[in-house]
């Protein structure tokens, strides 16, 4: 084809030619991008899938099987089964708190009108977003220590006679991940308060709806899509957090994302992190999708 | 009466909001105000304040290194994702082909896939590779500043696409159609539309590369530490002022960053 040549592209016949040209162009420029995600993120999944159905031994690392006894190792011992269910029952108890909390900051800062204001406030919510968990971790460290400013606020105020531990527990790890996910929920909700006008509610005021009736038979269901991806959001973040248990929760408190670590750079025994990598991944997808699944039986298509 | 019923709700509204912002600043104002405290061991109150420990944290051998090897890091990958993100989101934005949706999602992936299991998966993958055929990846700067590519990736094509959104695509061919090369084409009619979202998507890239903990935990080698790893392990064993003060200085970067990039993209947009 002519259309080939440098300075040929301006005269472009018209008619499939140019069609085609045109996607031949799309998919040259989308080439090193898609090859880039095909071979560092796609075939490393399949390689790992694929590992987790092999056979550890401790001389030559892997072997290779195809076998499940990794996964049968994972559920038929009540020491992964319980790491499991505190990394599940934590994310969701996190998510839904995050919801909660964020759903009047949400809806606060869309409804400002204060530009300068609005604009410092998203500013200070995403800055710890992006901060790293590390530097929130150490945040709450300070805080929440024995001797950290709660406990003296708390012995100081004549509120407490000794230090009551908050450091260490899962109390504590429940209350970082809330301040690490929440910016996530309160930009996720603010966008879709955004695109809700002011009239809906006013309209629902006037004719005397009170504001929780209003917000939950008028509202709600027209932020349903924020709510939905920003729990979702959260939660897959809660499931798979690292800095927040291993330095909020201390050595001893177990959660899904550090075992993976600990079982593939400690231990070196692939097949079984690949496993629990694996069981972390089906457990959240599963959720999610019964999660939209129920959503969308109730909302419609969200 | 009514107005009164209306103001009172309007104040809980307000305190509520305020609550959950002081819930996500509380952190951060604690590690800020403990950089300044003099006793090396953090009590409260402090017997005094002191610049000390920011001058201390630049003598931590561990810290300057970890934040050069972070800068350079995130430095290269973000420039890598541009010269490869901006011509696919150009492509997604303009073109109409077949696979576009699957084409799009599978950019998105790698902000989808949890990091821990990315992180994982790109390690057994880089070693596997090195015993095939002694290339070394894991481990090196190399291996690093490929999967931080893939950690930029998405938010420059997820932002540059954003900014073409309602900018019609017949100014391009208005201008190929009155005689300009494409590269004359690219330079002075793409580009100054897709600028914003390339300030914004380059931010946002080196930002999250910056700050990224889980997949770099698999991909760093001996003496070539992030600082984000750097602060955790430091973390693992004692706090004090010199980690604040590390801290509070990464947070000061991270927040002239997005505040430089508020100004070409609202901040309100890109999530």
């Amino acid at each position: 084809m002519t259309l080939a040549g440098g300075g040929a592209v301006r005269h472009r016949p018209p008619g499939n030619g140019a069609l085609r040209s045109e996607t031949a162009d799309a998919y040259s420029l989308l080439a090193p991008s898609v090859l880039l995600v095909l071979l560092c993120l796609i075939l490393p999944l399949c390689l790992m899938a694929r590992y987790s159905l092999n056979r550890y031994s401790p001389g030559d690392m892997m072997v290779a099987a195809l076998t499940l006894e990794n996964y049968a190792r994972f559920f038929g011992d009540s020491f992964y089964l319980g790491v499991l269910f505190r990394t599940l029952w934590l994310s969701l108890a996190a998510t839904l708190a995050c919801l909660v909390l964020a759903l009047p900051a949400a809806y606060y800062l869309s409804r400002l009108k204060n530009h300068s204001a609005k604009t410092l406030l998203v500013l200070a919510i995403v800055i710890p977003l992006l901060m790293g968990n590390a530097a929130r971790a150490a945040g709450w460290m300070v805080l929440l220590a024995d001797k950290g400013l709660v406990n003296e606020v708390l012995i100081h105020l004549g509120i407490l006679s000794d230090p009551v531990r908050i450091l260490y527990t899962s109390s504590a790890v429940g209350i970082g991940l809330i301040s690490v996910l929440l910016p996530i929920m309160i930009v996720s909700l603010q966008s879709v308060f955004d695109g809700v006008a002011e009239s809906y509610e006013e309209a629902a005021m006037s004719l005397g709806a009170r504001p929780l009736r209003m917000f939950w038979h008028i509202l709600l269901p027209m932020i349903m899509p924020g709510v939905f991806s920003g729990s979702m959001l959260c939660f897959v973040l809660a499931m798979n957090a690292y800095a927040t248990p291993v330095l909020i929760g201390g050595p001893s408190f177990q959660m899904m994302a550090p075992k993976v670590y600990e079982q593939a750079i400690k231990v070196y025994n692939w097949p079984f992190a690949a496993s629990m990598a694996f069981v972390l991944i089906v457990v959240t997808l599963t959720l999610t999708i019964l999660a939209s699944v129920a959503l969308q039986r109730r909302y419609g298509k969200v | 009466m009514a107005s009164r019923v209306a103001t009172l709700r309007r104040q809980r509204l307000v305190v509520a909001a305020y609550a959950t912002f002081a819930v996500v600043l509380a952190p951060l104002a604690a590690v800020i105000w403990v950089s300044f405290f003099e006793d090396k061991i953090i009590g409260f109150p402090p017997s005094g304040y002191t610049l000390h420990w920011y001058a201390n944290a630049w003598r931590v051998d561990r810290f300057l290194q970890g934040f050069l090897l972070s800068l350079e890091v995130g430095v290269v990958a973000t420039s890598i994702s541009l010269v490869i993100g901006v011509p696919a989101a150009l492509a997604l934005a303009r073109s109409e082909f077949a696979g576009r949706e699957a084409v799009h999602a599978l950019l998105m992936s790698p902000m989808v896939v949890p990091g821990i299991v990315s992180g994982a998966a790109i390690y057994m993958f880089f070693i596997e590779v090195e015993v095939a055929s002694e290339l070394p990846l894991a481990g090196t700067l190399f291996g690093l500043v490929l999967a931080h590519t893939l950690i930029a990736l998405p938010w420059i094509v997820r932002l540059v696409t954003a900014s073409l959104v309602g900018v019609d695509r017949s100014l391009a061919e208005a201008a190929t159609s009155l005689g300009a090369t494409p590269r004359v084409t690219f330079f002075r009619i793409t580009l100054p539309v897709i600028r914003p979202g390339i300030v914004a998507g380059a931010m946002f890239s080196f930002v999250v590369s910056f700050g990224d903990l889980e997949k770099s935990l698999f991909l760093i080698g001996p003496g070539r530490t992030t600082l984000p790893i750097e602060m955790v392990n430091y973390l693992e064993w004692n706090i004090d002022p010199t980690i604040a003060a590390v801290a509070t200085v990464q947070t000061l970067m991270i927040g002239a960053a997005l505040a430089l990039s508020d100004r070409f993209f609202k901040l309100t947009r890109v999530f």
